[in-house]
């Protein structure tokens, strides 16, 4: 299974020739992305039969492109308008938005697509190079070293509490809260559900994305009449391709900060059952924590945004790599299309690369021919993307909360999610107006969850021994970086006050 | 003509003509059933699936359903309701599905109703029925190709020297009792681990977290150039080396288990057989045509599935098996529901 750089030029001569399939499935990737509620996943499911009609390799290449777009796609109306269209663009608008705000909403585009096609780009290289030694990476990362890796996203509560500590930890640990609803792990004992059968299997993430992030902001910008700040207003630029350049160019001056996040998310990719919002909360929590200027987090900062959209869209390529090598399907994306695999015959693991080598590069070279195709395809769209953010409000909140309300009742076919993203929506205003960081409530609603299953199992498995939190040396390592990982912003801090003391 | 007998005419006549009415009626409604039956179904069908789009039972809908409608003439509609070990699909499908026969329910008899042990219901058991059973779909333990565990022999050995812990989809589940009984009946000692569904628990075995695992055999199928099976929890093993010819528990160690297999079935509120026996029949009927069809074994063939697991039951097979792993789970009900292991908490906190 050595890495044959001649079948992969050979491979993307050939693959370029499905432009014709590839171009349409990232536009439908794009839409699907940009839509809250759906996914490529949901999206390759109502098109099976298509995708078992088509010859297995124009099949495998129509997923892997829509897989890609739809990646990219969830950062459109995270940046634009709030609403991140799915739980791996919810740190997008952190500083995305932002930089809409100020009327730079076309250069925020540009930089959200050039950092996902060079994190995706980067990634499938290094996937395809490292195969092998990526796919042992599932053989090490257990639950009690996902807990420690959890504990990474979740300590950006902490650095978002940097700004005003109590609120922030109160807001984070109201997430939290919200995060334990729902029947337990093991024994199915329904909690803190109020009696509603559609809390049981927790709080539905879409229908808390659209409250938290898209509802409140309808509601807080109805106030004015336009999303735009003052400063935004004067600022705004949407006649030209000028914003759109110095996106693209200002991504470029930071492609070393593009390569190390959308490595994180590679590594995070790799992991069965880890996903995209982990890897892009802990590659902004990183991002910020070895940052020269942390304090620029958050108002729009260019690095706040690379950082996000770089590293989802390296979970992209490391997902596959477990599903190739071991026929093991990291996310839900994979399953689906392990299953359209196994209906052609094709058996995954170390021999499809002895009995068919270019079928077993092909979803990595489609991946990269996506990720080039896009380059020319998709960052024109940003001069008239961000043309939404002059849209008045007294048009756009109602169209906003419409439209994400549909997105809340798609995603699982409940009323119910309907009501519950309004009442999202009214906790997200309220903490807003009260200065509380929706983000910190967002980032226990996602990742609580998932750090209280990692748990729970690594109990279980010890049965009810906390030392198995240490007992594993990856494990132990993790939580020395963790520990490093917390000390630094604290100690760069000290050293900062230091020196302004010296100076004055 | 007295007015008595002018009222007595009435009233006979009133009698005559209610009780004329009330035949009219009864012969005319008869006729109108009759009719609804031939017009049957006249909408969508909407089938309640307890778990996510994509998975193991979605596939399994999908087979029948897209020959099916061709018969009905009618389409289906999917609900997708996962959450709780199905309990989210069934509590809503007994709250808002209408017994008119246009909404059913397609689960996995055997978790769900062990299900019921852990926690009852809101509604009573006996308002909805198993009224078609497509497969019967033995558990299986299997191991990593990487495991240094092998063979059964080396697990229940293992068993005896430490607490294994073993990969399950759920507490609930066939799969996990089967595993619980084989210690029973060894002396080993297994943990199991429930991972959420299928997929999770291969993975989890895959990776190397868990020594083994424990799912329905019809899933392990195609992946077993990934793992190796090693022991079915059924009297026979039909599979034969599609699971590596795994010997069954009763032949290995003697026992006297009842098979532990999980069969997907079509579930329908029982006020649809009293309301509509004509109806019921179509249904069951037309879904016994199509399983026999050689249209539905090849779609079978072609996805993957094992033809062998098909076993087509009515109401009455269905209503047998509820039975049957009904009474296992109160069997193993302390199990179930954890107060054997809080139980071993406070012997272990005594002592």
């Amino acid at each position: 299974m050595e890495f044959n750089p001649s079948i992969f030029i050979e491979l993307f001569a050939e693959t370029i020739q499905y432009w014709w399939v590839i171009i349409p499935a990232i536009f439908l990737g794009l839409i699907v992305g940009a839509i809250p509620g759906f996914s490529a996943a949901n999206t390759i499911i109502m098109l099976l039969p298509l995708a078992i009609v088509l010859p297995v390799e124009i099949g495998f290449v129509f997923m892997i492109a829509l897989y890609c777009s739809s990646r990219m796609g969830a950062g459109i109306p995270a940046i634009l308008v709030n609403i991140p269209g799915t739980a791996g663009a919810a740190a997008t608008p952190l500083d995305g938005y932002p930089m809409a705000q100020q009327g730079r909403g076309q250069q925020a585009l540009a930089i959200s697509f050039t950092s996902s096609v060079l994190g995706g780009l980067i990634t499938t290289v290094l996937a395809l190079v490292a195969m092998p030694w990526l796919a042992e990476v599932a053989f090490y990362l257990h639950s009690v070293e996902m807990i420690v890796v959890m504990l990474f996203g979740i300590s950006l509560i902490a650095t978002i509490a940097a700004r005003d500590t109590l609120k922030g930890l109160v807001a984070g640990f109201f997430g939290l809260m919200i995060g334990c609803i729902g029947a337990d792990y093991v024994y199915e004992t329904p909690r803190g559900t109020m009696g509603f059968l559609e809390l049981y299997d927790g709080v539905p993430l879409i229908p808390a994305l659209i409250g938290l992030f898209a509802i409140s902001e309808a509601m807080i910008v109805i106030d004015r009449d336009s999303i735009l700040t003052k400063r935004g207003k004067e600022a705004v630029v949407t006649g030209g391709w000028g914003p759109t350049i110095e996106g693209v160019m200002e991504t470029l001056k930071r492609w070393w900060h593009v390569v190390w996040t959308s490595i994180i998310g590679l590594f995070i990719g790799v992991i069965p059952g880890a996903g995209a919002a982990i890897a892009s909360f802990v590659a902004y929590q990183q991002s910020k924590t070895y940052s020269k200027t942390p304090e620029l987090y958050g108002t729009g900062h260019i690095e706040g945004l690379i950082a996000p959209e770089s590293s989802n869209n390296g979970v992209t390529s490391g997902t596959l790599v477990p599903l190739i090598i071991l026929g093991i399907p990291g996310g839900a994306t994979a399953a689906i299309m392990l299953v359209v695999l196994q209906y052609h015959n094709v058996t995954m693991g170390t021999e499809l690369f002895l009995n068919n080598p270019k079928l077993a590069y092909l979803p990595f070279t489609a991946m990269a021919v996506t990720y080039f195709l896009m380059i020319f395809t998709i960052p024109p769209l940003a001069r008239y993307m961000s043309h939404v953010t002059v849209v008045r409000t007294v048009y756009m909140a109602p169209i906003v909360i419409a439209f994400t309300l549909v997105g809340a009742f798609v995603s699982r076919d409940f009323v119910f999610d309907m009501y519950l993203a309004l009442i999202f929506g009214v906790i997200g205003y309220v903490a807003r107006k009260t200065g509380y960081h929706v983000a910190a409530i967002l980032i226990g609603v996602i990742l609580g969850p998932l750090l209280e299953t990692y748990f729970i199992r690594a109990m279980k498995m010890s049965q009810g021994d906390i030392t198995v939190l240490f007992s594993s040396m990856l494990g132990n390592i993790l939580w020395v970086g963790l520990l490093i990982n917390l000390a630094v912003p604290i100690w760069f801090e000290y050293r900062r006050d230091r020196k302004k003391k010296k100076a004055a | 003509m007295s007015d008595d007998y002018l009222l007595e005419l009435n009233r006979r006549r009133f009698l005559m003509g209610t009780v004329a009415t009330i035949a009219a009626g009864i012969l005319g409604s008869q006729r109108i059933a009759d009719a609804y039956a031939a017009d049957f179904p006249s909408r969508n069908i909407k089938i309640y699936v307890p778990t996510a789009q994509g998975g193991g039972a979605d596939r399994n809908m999908r087979l029948v359903t897209d020959l099916w409608k061709d018969v009905l003439k009618v389409n289906f509609e999917p609900s997708f309701n996962p959450g709780a070990a199905g309990r989210v699909a069934y509590e809503q499908y007994m709250s808002k599905g209408a017994d008119d026969g246009h909404d059913m329910l397609f689960g996995n008899m055997g978790p769900e109703v062990l299900n019921w042990v852990l926690k009852k219901p809101t509604f009573p058991l006996s308002a909805y029925e198993y009224f078609f059973r497509v497969d019967e779909d033995p558990s299986v333990i299997y191991v990593s190709k990487r495991s240094k565990l092998q063979t059964i022999d080396d697990i229940v050995a293992e068993g005896k020297k430490r607490t294994v812990n073993f990969a399950t989809s759920r507490i609930a589940h066939p799969a996990t009792i089967g595993v619980m009984a084989l210690g029973k009946a060894t002396g080993a000692k297994f943990n199991p681990i429930p991972m959420g569904g299928g997929r999770n628990t291969r993975n989890a075995v895959a990776t190397g977290e868990l020594d083994f695992g424990a799912l329905p055999a019809g899933g392990m199928v195609v992946q077993r150039k990934n793992f190796n099976m090693l022991l079915l929890f059924a009297d026979k093993n039909v599979l034969g080396d599609k699971i590596n010819n795994a010997p069954t528990v009763n032949a290995k160690f003697g026992t006297k288990l009842p098979p532990l297999v999980s069969a997907r079935a079509f579930a329908i509120k029982s006020s649809v057989r009293q309301k509509y026996p004509d109806r019921m029949k179509v249904l069951e009927d037309t879904l016994r045509k199509v399983v026999a069809t050689e249209a539905y074994k090849k779609a079978v063939v072609k996805a993957k599935a094992p033809l062998e697991l098909i076993s087509p039951g009515g109401p009455a097979e269905c209503a047998e098996y509820a039975k049957n792993i009904a009474a296992i789970g109160e069997e193993y009900r302390d199990f179930l529901v954890g107060a054997d292991a809080a139980a071993k908490k406070k012997k272990k906190k005594k002592s």
